[in-house]
């Protein structure tokens, strides 16, 4: 009867692909269980952590540009060349002559840009609702989810970085000199770090093939390893923050009546009251669906929106390519990355004398002020003693004032990137978008 | 914890293997540092003295300027003390006073920083902006060989430090 079953499948044309359509609800439990594309997903999730509103999807939308980076980015390795002598010549090639090249290049690039600021978009959301809050499932650590987080982000932005020196143009030459002087104004191991990355002094073949590897092999590597585990951290933790809210909240409804306990979880026999069992307080019919199809479906939209979003913007907004890179002629202004003109403004406005003492400012702007925010940042989950109340609900009310701190400080830097951007003209003087700039002689 | 056969070869055992592993992590991470740099120069020879042009002249190679007055000679790197870009050579229309060191000093020029807008005395002191300390000057000395004029990176020399030949 099973084999008959089995048989009946096949005919039919289902035999792969009835895992995305599940017919019962049987069905659609086991495709999660049974397909490897979909066996990291719960069986059910709650509406909440569905929703458009709670987590903005950004998450998934820089996963999103991610895999948009990964496809376009193998593709450009089949056509760039990291050679000194070379690269220039073949970005070239793949911005006029190759087919479609402008267009891979332009997804590539865009796609970069967007991801830096969805990582950090999402950052944002997860602050403001208190995600990297527990609630009150056993084992759960969602604070080791955000520091996973923010190593994420600092990757994303290396990845930005080293992909900016590959066309080997004025552009990158010279974004790529100050970054890197930055780190040498370290103390102690500045002038190492420096060594090492570059492979040498100057920015010449050792740091273009250094970029280059860190660029398409190390560090998407490590995206992807603690990306994994940043979504199997999800798991254990019991879903989307929001869950616990919503779980915390039936609670008082239920307590009366006395907690249900089970010791099955989705793995089998457990000890003690894990995650799931406590996710059984939900009511399920009344919160949940399906993961298959509405899980899958909502994930395919947002992949699918954001694939579209980039390649239409990809049609008007093309990769720059300036000169080929020349270290004996700075360009007027030299500007670092948008991402890093925040630090740029920094670095030219902290230079500190007292007395005959002098700090450079490479050194305060550069290092010590970022590196106490990203350090705070990382540590900020194990200093806000607000209750669970506050894990997963946007603008907790206990919550009030570490927010907005948050957010003047990511104002701040925001303001600092908008004035590099377009407000600094040749010797990085100040000039008002509408004022123009003057001539400079193009000749010492 | 007993030193009994079964403990002594697992220890060995551990042992080994982390003794291995840390050998090769040693490996892979020595591999990185160079040992023979194929960088550009840091020394350059120019031409006889007396070829070289009055006033100003930029040395790409090296990345300085260098000056000549008569039969004086001197260079100043190029190189921002701040964060390494190249600083432009600025002539002023006309030229201006200025205390440098408690002295007053006539400048005709002076260095802009295109990064961050340091700016620098013709002497290299720096004025304004973000830069620590001032440029560097570089060695400038006569080839024994040929007599030409030599601009060498790796010797620091102070501020002022001129050749007159
Ligand atoms: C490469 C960059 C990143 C990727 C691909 C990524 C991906 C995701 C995804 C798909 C989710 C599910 C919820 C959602 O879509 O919003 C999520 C949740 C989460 N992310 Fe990220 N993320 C990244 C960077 C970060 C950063 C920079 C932080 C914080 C510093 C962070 C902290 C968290 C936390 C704590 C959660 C759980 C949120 C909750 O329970 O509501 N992630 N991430
Ligand atoms: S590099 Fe010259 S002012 Fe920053």
């Amino acid at each position: 009867m099973a084999e008959l079953e089995v048989k009946q499948k096949r005919l039919n044309g289902r035999g792969l692909f009835w895992t995305w359509s599940p017919r019962s609800e049987k069905e659609a439990g086991e495709s999660i269980v049974r397909n490897l594309l979909l066996h990291w997903f719960p069986a059910k999730v709650t509406l909440k952590s569905l929703s458009w509103g709670y987590s903005l999807w950004l998450g998934t939308i820089t996963a999103a540009l991610f895999l948009i980076l990964g496809i376009t980015g193998v593709i450009l390795m089949f056509l760039y060349v990291p050679s000194v002598e070379r690269a220039y010549q073949s970005i070239k090639d793949i911005e006029y002559v190759v087919s479609f090249g402008w267009f891979i290049r332009a997804m590539h690039r865009n796609a970069a840009h967007l991801m830096v600021a969805s990582a950090f978009l999402h950052m944002v959301r997860v602050f403001l609702t208190g995600a990297y809050k527990n609630g009150i499932g056993v084992g759960q650590n969602r604070p080791l989810n955000w520091i996973v987080g923010v190593v994420l982000l600092l990757i994303t932005l290396l990845l930005s970085f080293t992909g900016y020196l590959l066309p080997w143009d004025q552009l990158a030459f010279w974004a790529i000199t100050v970054g890197t002087n930055i780190a040498k104004s370290a103390p102690l191991v500045g002038e190492w770090i420096r060594f090492i990355l570059l492979g040498g002094h100057e920015i010449e073949q050792n740091a273009l093939i250094r970029f280059y590897v860190l660029h398409c092999f190390f560090l998407p590597s490590a995206v992807l390893i603690l990306f994994s585990y940043h979504m199997w951290r999800i798991r254990k933790d019991g879903g989307l923050a929001c869950v616990d809210n919503l779980v915390l909240s039936q609670k008082k409804e239920k307590v009366k009546d006395g907690i249900k306990s089970k010791t099955y979880s989705l793995l089998g026999l457990t000890t003690g009251r894990t995650v799931q069992v406590e996710a059984t307080l939900l009511d399920e019919e009344k919160y949940t669906v399906n993961s298959v199809p509405f899980l899958i479906r909502r994930i395919g939209l947002v992949m699918l929106g954001t694939f579209i979003f980039v390649a239409l913007i990809s049609l008007f907004i093309n990769a720059p390519l300036e000169e080929p890179a020349n270290p004996n002629v700075t360009p007027n202004p030299a500007k670092a990355p948008w991402y890093f003109l925040w630090l740029q403004e920094l670095v030219a406005i902290t230079t500190i004398r007292i007395g005959g003492f002098v700090l450079n400012g490479a050194f305060i702007g550069g290092i010590l002020i970022p590196g106490v925010l990203v350090l705070l940042l990382a540590i900020w989950p194990y200093f806000d003693k607000s209750s669970n109340l506050n894990t997963g609900v946007w603008f907790g009310k206990e919550r009030i004032r570490q927010n907005i701190v948050f957010l003047v400080l990511c104002f701040f830097v925001i303001l600092l990137i908008i004035i590099g951007t377009y407000m600094r003209g040749p010797n990085w003087e100040f000039y008002f978008p509408w004022e123009p700039w003057p001539e400079i002689p193009k000749k010492f | 914890m007993k030193l009994n056969r079964r403990n002594f070869l697992k220890t060995i055992g551990i042992g080994s293997l982390l003794v291995g592993l840390v050998g090769q992590l040693y490996t892979w991470i020595r591999s990185l540092f160079p040992n023979v740099s194929y960088e550009s120069v840091r020394r350059v020879k120019l031409d006889e003295p007396d070829k070289i042009p009055d006033g100003v002249t930029f040395i790409d190679d090296i990345k300085a300027y260098i000056f000549r007055e008569g039969k004086t000679f001197y260079a100043i790197s190029a190189v921002c003390t701040h964060l390494g870009c190249t600083v432009k050579y600025v002539g002023l229309s006309k030229p201006k006073i200025v205390k440098i060191g408690g002295k007053e000093v006539e400048v005709k020029w002076e260095f802009h920083c295109p990064c961050h807008g340091s700016k620098f005395y013709g002497d290299g002191t720096n004025y304004a902006g973000p830069a620590p300390r001032p440029l560097d000057w570089v060695k400038v000395e006569i080839s024994p060989e040929d007599g030409k004029l030599v601009l060498d990176l790796n010797k620091t020399v102070p501020q002022n430090y001129k050749l007159t030949v």
